[in-house]
């Protein structure tokens, strides 16, 4: 792994680089299987995100703002030039997950307390299940409360057929986690597991909403 | 209006157990039902009319109302427990339907606008339909064909199939398979938990495909001549491709990239425990063929092993199938059938 370009990989992806640079990365792209295989991983991130369905925000903050605007307070604002951000792998794929879970809905727990600003090793993909598992086994655990109190509103036969893929997706998850132990680092079981985590929130919340809607 | 179509098919249910009526709607109007528990038929003609048919107990009551530009019709019981009603219902083509039931089976034939359809426990099956088509059901089969549009389908404890659809496409299911063929779309997304995923269908340029399983096979087409970069994975799986691959990336353990082509698409295919093969969309099509002949016949799906070993087929095989997977399916179809049977033959015997 050459770490002077793969930190400039996701600058490339974004179209960032000047021609000079881009040239030179490109040049290096075809001698480096590692650095096209991580090049491929962050175009994977970026389409999964891209595919991610847009959710409106549960608060809308505009009539806040347009409180404030129609206060007439003028603020002077800082001169400062154009920011530019750039992410390491493991960050964009910390990113991922947190996309990937967010679109479960009622996940927000889980990524609540994200820390994108922690820069790790570069070349390094640092992102592993402990770091990020924990607030979403939160958030399922709330979830699974719900039902509970709710599976009396529930068909029998329908209560018996989502434990049943619950205990799917447990599996699924169990023998995810098992994996990633043994390989902490693989991007394809992290985002694996958070999908599958994902499929397991968005299960609770339909059944729960169900129940609720036969109250 | 509301009250006139609320009286006129009050009055027009003189026969217990069954309630026709036929009025027309205005243009752009949609239509909502909701039904507890039996089955929803929508057929779409080329009239301006809405006729509905309804069969149910003496107990049953329909109600039809025009809210707004939506025509409502609903089920309910005069007393006690909710009714099982069959709908059948002739509608406009372009009409827009929402559709819910909790165990309700629902078909649609014949129609070219958007559809929702919701329900707990049955089959959705739909032919037709364009813009967005949504259908959910959780212990259902849901099968969408000849259809157009941002489409989203999901079962919890059953198959999705879809065959010659287009558009934006999302299939998602927890335990079972997905099937998808003749598709022609640039956006394709099919997951499941526990079953395989068959993708046949276009690759188009610049499009996205994400194919993804815990527990079964992924079996994916690849025409020749298609400009993708697909990144397969799979934790305890085999990568099968039927033709030779230009591996060009290889990361960490079975995680392999390659491109075709000027690799424009992006194609994801990932299965933990499963199965990868890549095959040409003749050889899938060739093999779905081959599985629905024999589907009466053997539920077991090696379809796409091309060694198939069928010598093991016969008296021993059905006997051993039997004792391994009677005990897991009781359970599982036992309060299924039961229900429904009863439904029929309650309908049946109570006149």
């Amino acid at each position: 792994m050459n770490d002077q370009w793969t930190d400039r990989l996701s600058e490339y992806l974004d179209g960032e680089l000047d021609a000079q640079e881009r040239g030179a990365l490109e040049a290096h792209l075809s001698g480096c299987a590692e650095c096209r295989a991580t090049l491929a991983e962050l175009r994977q991130v970026v389409a999964r995100a891209k595919g991610l369905e847009d959710r409106p925000p549960k608060t809308d903050l505009w009539p806040g703002v347009a409180e404030r605007i129609g206060s007439g307070k003028v603020v002077n604002l800082p001169a400062h030039r154009a920011r530019r951000f750039s992410f390491s792998v493991p960050q964009l794929i910390a990113a991922s997950i947190a996309l990937v879970l967010l679109s479960g809905g009622g996940a927000w727990l889980a990524v609540q307390r994200w820390n994108v600003t922690d820069r790790r090793p570069t070349g390094t993909l640092a992102v592993t299940s402990a770091s990020w598992t924990g607030h979403t086994d939160a958030a399922i655990a709330d979830l699974q409360d719900v039902l509970t109190r709710n599976e009396s509103r529930l068909d029998t036969a329908t209560v018996r057929v989502v434990r049943a893929n619950l205990a799917v997706i447990d599996r699924a998850i169990a023998e995810a986690r098992g994996a990633l132990a043994g390989d902490p680092s693989n991007t394809y079981l992290n985002l694996h597991l958070a999908d599958t985590m994902r499929r397991k929130l968005e299960l609770l919340r339909r059944i729960n909403a169900i129940a609720a809607a036969r109250s | 209006m509301l009250t006139i179509l609320t009286a006129v098919l009050v009055s027009l249910a003189p026969l217990q157990g069954q309630t026709d009526t036929t009025f027309a709607v205005p243009a752009g109007a949609s239509l909502s039902v909701n039904n507890f528990g039996g089955a929803i038929v929508v057929h779409g003609w080329n009239q301006n009319r809405v006729k509905v048919h309804a069969e149910h107990g003496s107990r049953g009551r329909i109600e039809v109302s025009l809210v707004g530009s939506t025509v409502m019709v609903k089920a309910s019981s005069r007393q006690g427990a909710p009714s099982v009603v069959d709908f059948d219902i002739t509608v406009p083509q372009a009409m827009a339907l929402t559709l819910a039931g909790t165990y309700a089976e629902i078909t649609v034939d014949g129609m070219q606008g958007p559809i929702s359809a919701e329900t707990v426990e049955g089959a959705i099956e739909v032919r037709g339909g364009s813009g967005i088509i949504t259908l959910h059901s959780i212990q259902g089969t849901v099968t969408l064909a000849d259809a157009t549009g941002r489409i989203d389908v999901n079962s919890v404890n059953e198959e999705i199939k879809l065959s010659n659809v287009s558009g934006q496409i999302k299939a998602e299911t927890t335990n079972g398979d997905v099937t998808l063929t003749g598709v022609k779309s640039a956006s394709v997304e099919a997951a499941t938990i526990n079953g395989s995923v068959v993708y046949e269908g276009t690759i188009t340029d610049g499009g996205t495909y994400v194919f993804n399983s815990h527990n079964g096979d992924m079996i994916v087409s690849i025409p020749e001549g298609a400009n993708v970069t697909v990144s397969i994975a799979t934790a305890n799986g085999d990568i099968d491709p039927s033709f030779p691959l230009p591996l060009t990336a290889t990361h960490g353990k079975r995680r392999y990239t390659f491109k075709l082509g000027s690799g424009s698409a992006r194609m994801e295919v990932e299965s933990f425990q499963g199965d990868i093969k890549l095959r040409r969309p003749e050889e899938i099509r060739d093999r779905l063929q081959h599985k629905n002949k024999n589907n009466n016949h053997n539920e077991h799906d090696d379809s796409f092993d091309f060694h198939f070993d069928s010598n093991g087929v016969g008296a021993a095989w059905v006997r051993d199938y039997a004792a391994t997977y009677a005990r897991e399916y009781a359970p599982k179809y036992a309060p299924l059938y039961a229900r429904r049977y009863a439904r029929a033959y309650a309908r049946a015997y109570s006149h």
